[in-house]
């Protein structure tokens, strides 16, 4: 017996008991060393029991436990709209991220008398590029989709009363998210800077312009001045490829992680 | 944290519809031991060790079980969400094939285009645009118009996001079906209405359709629809909801 204070997991006498491997001896020492500075073993636990609890069962729904309307059923499809959305959502931000890789939001022309930067690289995209056009038109469908999905949505929403009391916040929250979905779908809309980009951008000066007391300060933050120029491009691109992707996506998380929290809200 | 309910006689449970989960509950660290083989039996020993004073605490927590019964998540819900979302993205991909999006010219200060439109989903809000004559011109002022039809235009759209934002501060209860509520439903669908004629209104220009009477039904339209909605809906509750409520009384008999 010696008067060494011993530890009462005293893993090194244990470590010797064993008559291990060299491997095995390495690799638990290296394992002891990293879990008494990083307790692995908590998050270990937490990964393993998660493993088994994915093989537990979910709750029967409402519906099914009750067995409140066999017809319940006809409904279901209009529940995935949300899925459906963030799944459009997803697959809009991988081919945008492919499309940035040659997008160049510029409004001057190359050359005298040609169509401008943005506009040309739109084309170089469309004509020349491999498998660009392809992408330009997912690009665009999956935005289209994701609108669409989110509407429908919201409709969903509103009839089946699943908006109501506990759930006023998510509501709240989808409201701002269907508004910056139109906002990233026009911001996106004039990135081609080709007639109706440049028009419909016009129309959106002149309607920030007519906002009362604020107007002229939301021009110039929106669209850089009063009129169209080089600013307004540039800030449209940032705001569709940086700012808005930030925002929205954790917005979406936000919104899905309190449906994760409350429940579905089923009809009953 | 089901460390040690090997027992399975004295799970405690939440006393809920007596459904019992199967019997693959997360075993213990001894459990996982004897299961495996090599390094991950060693680390399990070592954790095991190491977790031994912990054990006797949770095993004098009053951890209560929840009985739960439904599809695995693992292979059932995976493998039907998989499914569906391959499947719509293929909707994306098959559409992306079929129609794909078209250019227009380069912009041209120089030359405004006859039809300027925004993308489909903001016609509604381009429709508000158009609403100048329902701007009220004030006697007062003259005949005067208290402000410019555009912001007036502008200023509707701030008046529709506010309708929609405070309905789940107006409408609480439990009611979840819109036979429930034909009210409700009404509301609805007058405003599905009259995002739709709205849109219409914002392109009266490709409307094959008198632009005054495109006007005109664009608001009356909507209370036309609603109260077609609220009729059927208030002819269906009856019966409907005599449905409803004898299942649930049988479900949860009233005290």
């Amino acid at each position: 017996m010696s008067l060494e204070k011993k530890d009462e997991y005293d893993h090194k006498n244990w470590l010797e008991s064993k008559d291990l491997t060299p491997v095995e001896a390495t690799f638990l020492t290296a394992l002891i060393w990293v879990d008494k500075r990083l307790r692995i073993v908590d998050y270990l636990e937490l990964l393993e029991s998660l493993y088994y609890r994915s093989n537990l069962q979910m709750p029967k729904s409402h519906t099914e436990q009750y067995d409140l309307d066999n017809k319940f059923w006809y409904w279901y499809a209009l529940y995935t709209l949300g899925f459906f959305s963030t799944l459009a959502y997803v697959v809009a931000a991988i081919s945008g991220a492919l499309l940035g890789f040659y997008y160049v939001p510029a409004v001057g022309s190359a050359g005298p008398g040609e169509a401008s930067i943005a506009y040309s690289q739109i084309a170089f995209i469309m004509r020349d590029l491999q498998f660009g056009f392809m992408l330009r038109s997912i690009h665009r469908w999956s935005a289209q989709v994701m609108t669409a999905a989110v509407f429908l949505h919201m409709l969903r929403v509103y009839f089946t009363g699943a908006y109501k009391e506990p759930r006023e916040l998510n509501w709240l929250l989808g409201i701002v998210l269907i508004s910056l979905t139109m906002v990233f779908g026009y911001s996106g809309y004039l990135l081609p800077w080709d007639q109706l980009a440049f028009w419909a951008g016009q129309i959106g000066v002149e309607m920030s312009l007519s906002i009362p007391l604020i107007g002229e300060w939301v021009a110039q933050l929106l669209f850089g001045g009063f009129s169209l120029s080089q600013a307004t491009l540039q800030r449209m691109y940032i705001l569709h490829v940086f700012l808005l992707p930030f925002v929205v996506t954790t917005l979406i998380a936000i919104h899905i992680g309190i449906v994760w929290v409350q429940g579905i809200a089923e009809p009953h | 944290m089901t460390d040690d309910n090997t027992n399975t006689d004295d799970i405690e449970t939440d006393g809920g519809t007596g459904i019992v989960a199967p019997d693959d509950e997360t075993p213990t660290w001894r459990e996982r031991k004897e299961r495996t083989e090599g390094l991950s039996r060693l680390t399990y020993e070592y954790f095991e060790r190491a977790r031994s004073e912990d054990e006797s605490l949770r095993r004098e927590s009053d951890y209560v079980e929840r009985d739960v019964l439904a599809f695995p998540t693992w292979p059932h819900e995976t493998v039907r969400n998989l499914a569906l979302t391959s499947f719509f993205v293929g909707m994306i991909i098959f559409l992306s094939a079929t129609l794909p999006p078209h250019i227009g010219d380069p912009a041209n200060p120089n030359s405004t285009p006859a039809i300027i439109l925004p993308d489909w989903y903001l016609y509604w809000s381009f429709g508000l645009l158009k609403l100048g004559p329902l701007n009220p011109e004030l006697a007062i002022l003259g005949g005067q118009k208290l402000m410019a039809d555009r912001t007036y235009g502008v200023l509707a759209n701030g008046v529709i996001v506010g309708a929609i934002t405070v309905v789940p501060f107006i409408n609480k209860g439990s009611a979840r079906r819109p036979v429930e509520q034909p009210f409700w439903a009404a509301v609805g669908m007058f405003g599905v209405t009259l995002a739709f004629t709205l849109s219409m209104l914002s392109v009266k220009n490709l409307m094959p359709m008198n632009v005054d009477l495109l006007f005109d039904l664009t608001f009356l339209a909507p209370p036309i629809v609603a109260a077609i909605t609220y009729a059927v809906l208030k002819t269906m509750r009856e019966g409907y909801m005599y449905d409803l409520n004898r299942r649930y009384y049988r479900l949860r008999p009233p005290k």
